[in-house]
């Protein structure tokens, strides 16, 4: 057992910090630490491919489709570090979502033709999972792909489609068969979002933006090349994406950067002519969130280093999911209680993006912590409800 | 980074599991209990045959050498099994104080007959009016005789104190600065000892002395190097008792969850309600996080920077409290009325970490600890 970073680890750290302040200029991090969703589409793209340049956009995947070949810690230090430093965050939904997919079940085209895209962020993309009918429930999506000569042609509804606006590409669910099991009917397609037939309607969310989308799906005709592997895998393709995701799920880097933010805050702001941070009420609420972060990097360290446990990691996984959403909401919250009746004003995403405007009266630290935390209240519904992942602890962990 | 067991590890854990498994049911518990003030000294003595009294003692005192790891998956089985005999109070906290390297007068006589279960020496810091080891006004005072030392004190709620063999004193010296650390033996006459029974199945003793004279080679710790040897003490203690309390975590979900299994309510297994069934994954959020927490203060611990190592204990103290509370007190929910019965181990788990909340600091103390240290890196 060895719980301590190497020397080496500690160098890649260094190197980091130094390629970050050295590169990131103070707007793009100003605009970065905001915390508007979607994040500022100019500084991500731009981000993206400062990035790929280095041969870092993408540390997870195989060295031979791009990855930066770094150990578990080693990414995981990489995306702290990009977090402390506010650098904008990336479009997720290809490098860490269908990217995984395509390199792991796609044909030798697909690779070719979609991966140096996802990795530049020439294309974006857009999933289509949920719909109206199929939550929680997921295996039961209505969304139907039929074979006409060499077309697959797809009818449905897709819902929270997050940043389904923005995106070139999309991947989505569909109903390939019919069968007795409802999973095994379903197959993961890919196509262009400017095909025929399909329409994005944009939702708007309590945060005040339209972070998410619906996608209306009117017999879009799609080359039965796109199709990701065997017809019917769609649901085991879903779970590996998934799976993927295990300690992303967790955000701890965000939470990590949200304890900061709510310390500046609580530095700004006053109470009883001291800053609110010298308040001992105040003081041992940060105390108790700062503890349930640092712990929770552990858990997701274990589940990184592959850590033995008498229980199975998919239970672990899921505690992950449960711990790092709700410390995300709580951080959100404690981040506006900080501000106070400050919190209350609303704004828009392009003015939180506009030059900081100079008012002794607005402190710099006021826009966009009050539409995260509107925007987070989804973080323990999407990507497998916390109820869902209760529902997986209980049967991987205790049999029931 | 990894956290892969060695071999050496893997069998303690093993041999640990196994021991417990067969030697310490809560039948035996309760009649220890009853009448041997919660300890036997028949396991004692197969402790040490195992090692386990040696195991945290440097090697230069016929000891193991273990660290916080060893420690650690040692305490969690005995935890599981609610082992009440006093490994922490005696090896893991008395063994720190007398194998420290400032350690002198009659230190390594004492820690050899430790490792090998001769002596049970048990600390008696805390005092009348004081909460927490951590924090303690002591008014022992120790002054010097002609040949030796006079003892004057009263101190509260000593752990096995009737029990032990040895009881190690912290006293102010007159004329000196900061606490000196003395050893008193359990038969030495003009110490007034009164013993209770604690809701853990232990017992703990009040002491008293009045002038209680002792030999010049019986302060161990000299005043400038007894309190940074005790906190050093106190946070492995304070490790172990949080691997203990995962010990019980532990050892409830599993009871819990097979309980669930076979109560039949409503015509079917308590398990298919899914109430119950989220309950139980909240159990498993607590635990894997004090797991977490525990972790990081092992690291902390090993690395050794002081600030850290304090914040990352008093964070697993109270992260680990708060989460056995909360994991034996639904294990007794969701067990029903049985869960509340004496006869039954959930509700002595629920007894483990009630009192093991109330050691070494409560969560509060160490929240506020934590509040104070995060405040001083701002």
């Amino acid at each position: 057992m060895n719980l301590h970073l190497t020397p080496a680890d500690e160098a890649f750290r260094n190197e980091l910090r130094a390629f970050l302040r050295s590169t990131l200029p103070a707007e793009v991090v100003r605009r970065g630490r905001i915390g508007m969703h979607p994040p500022h589409d100019g500084d991500r793209s731009w981000w993206n491919r400062v990035l790929n340049e280095r041969g870092w956009v993408a540390p997870a995947w195989p060295r031979e489709w791009g990855g930066s070949g770094w150990t578990h810690l080693q990414q995981h230090i990489f995306e702290y570090e990009c977090r402390q430093a506010h650098a904008p965050e990336l479009r997720w939904q290809g490098l860490k979502l269908i990217g995984p997919v395509i390199y792991s079940f796609g044909t030798p085209a697909q690779k070719a033709r979609y991966l140096p895209a996802i990795l530049n962020g020439d294309e974006t993309w857009a999933q289509g999972f949920s719909e109206p009918g199929a939550g929680s429930d997921l295996a039961s999506l209505k969304t139907s792909a039929v074979l006409d000569g060499e077309h697959w042609v797809i009818n449905g509804q897709k819902l929270w489609t997050t940043e389904g606006q923005f995106s070139n590409m999309g991947f989505f669910l569909v109903r390939t068969a019919q069968t007795e099991r409802p999973h095994k009917g379903i197959s993961m397609i890919v196509l262009d979002m400017k095909s025929p037939g399909v329409t994005v309607r944009t939702i708007p969310m309590i945060n005040g933006d339209d972070s998410t989308c619906e996608v209306f799906l009117d017999n879009v005709r799609v080359p039965r090349s796109q199709l990701i592997g065997e017809a019917g895998a769609g649901w085991e393709q879903a779970k590996f994406l998934l799976g993927n995701e295990r300690t992303s799920s967790a955000d701890i880097h965000k939470a990590f950067a949200d304890l900061a933010r709510i310390r500046a805050i609580a530095t700004i702001e006053q109470h009883r002519g001291r800053p609110l941070l010298e308040d001992g009420a105040f003081a041992r609420k940060l105390a108790a969130l700062e503890i349930e972060v640092r712990t929770l990097e552990w858990s997701v360290l274990r589940v990184l280093a592959k850590a033995p446990s008498e229980h199975p990691v998919g239970a672990c996984a899921s505690v992950l999911k449960i711990r790092g959403s709700e410390l995300q909401q709580r951080l959100t919250e404690l981040a506006t209680e900080a501000l106070g009746p400050r919190a209350l004003r609303e704004y828009k995403r392009e003015q939180a993006f506009a030059d900081a405007v100079d008012d002794p009266m607005w402190h710099e630290e006021t826009p966009g912590v009050t539409a995260d935390q509107m925007y987070l209240r989804a973080v323990t519904i999407f990507g497998g409800a916390k109820e869902v992942q209760k529902n997986i602890i209980a049967k991987l962990a205790f049999g029931f | 980074m990894d956290f892969d067991l060695s071999d050496e590890q893997r069998m303690l854990a093993e041999a640990a599991r196994r021991y417990v498994r067969e030697r310490c049911t809560l039948a035996q518990k309760r009649g220890l209990t009853a009448h041997s003030a919660g300890l036997s000294r028949e396991r004692w003595a197969e402790f040490a045959e195992m090692g386990w009294l040696a195991l945290p003692l440097p090697e230069a005192h016929g000891g193991l050498g273990g660290g916080p790891v060893e420690i650690g998956l040692l305490m969690e089985e005995l935890g599981r099994g609610l082992v009440n005999e006093p490994v922490v109070d005696s090896v893991v906290l008395c063994g720190a104080l007398l194998a420290h390297g400032d350690a002198g007068g009659r230190a390594s006589e004492l820690v050899e007959k430790l490792a090998t279960g001769e002596a049970l020496p048990t600390l008696a810091h805390l005092e009348p009016g004081d909460r927490n080891d951590y924090d303690v006004a002591v008014a022992t005072r120790a002054r010097r005789a002609d040949d030796g030392w006079q003892l004057s004190g009263n101190k509260h709620l000593v752990r096995h104190g009737a029990s032990a063999t040895h009881w190690l004193v912290t006293a102010r010296v007159e004329g000196a600065d900061g606490l000196a650390l003395f050893v008193v033996d359990r038969n030495a006459a003009g110490v007034s000892v009164t013993s209770h029974p604690m809701i853990d199945g232990t017992c703990a003793a009040d002491l008293r002395f009045e002038n209680l004279a002792l030999a010049s080679d019986a302060m161990l710790l000299a005043p400038a190097q007894a309190q940074a040897a005790l906190n050093d003490a106190l946070d492995r203690a304070l490790l172990a008792l949080c691997a203990a309390a995962i010990g019980s975590m532990e050892a409830v979900m599993a009871m819990t969850a097979d309980y669930l299994k076979t109560r039949v309510q409503y015509g079917q297994p308590l398990a298919r309600f899914q109430a119950l069934q989220h309950r139980m994954a909240e159990m498993f959020v607590e635990t894997d996080q004090s797991r977490a927490a525990l972790f990081r203060a092992v690291a902390a611990v090993e690395a050794g920077a002081p600030r850290a190592r304090a914040m990352a204990l008093s964070a697993a103290k109270w992260l680990i409290a708060r989460a056995g509370l909360f994991v034996t007190g639904e294990g007794i929910q969701l067990h029903g009325g049985i869960g509340t019965t004496e006869e039954y181990a959930v509700g002595h788990h629920y007894k483990a970490m009630v009192s093991f909340d109330k050691r070494l600091g409560d969560a509060d103390f160490h929240l506020l600890r934590s509040s104070d240290l995060f405040h001083h890196a701002s």
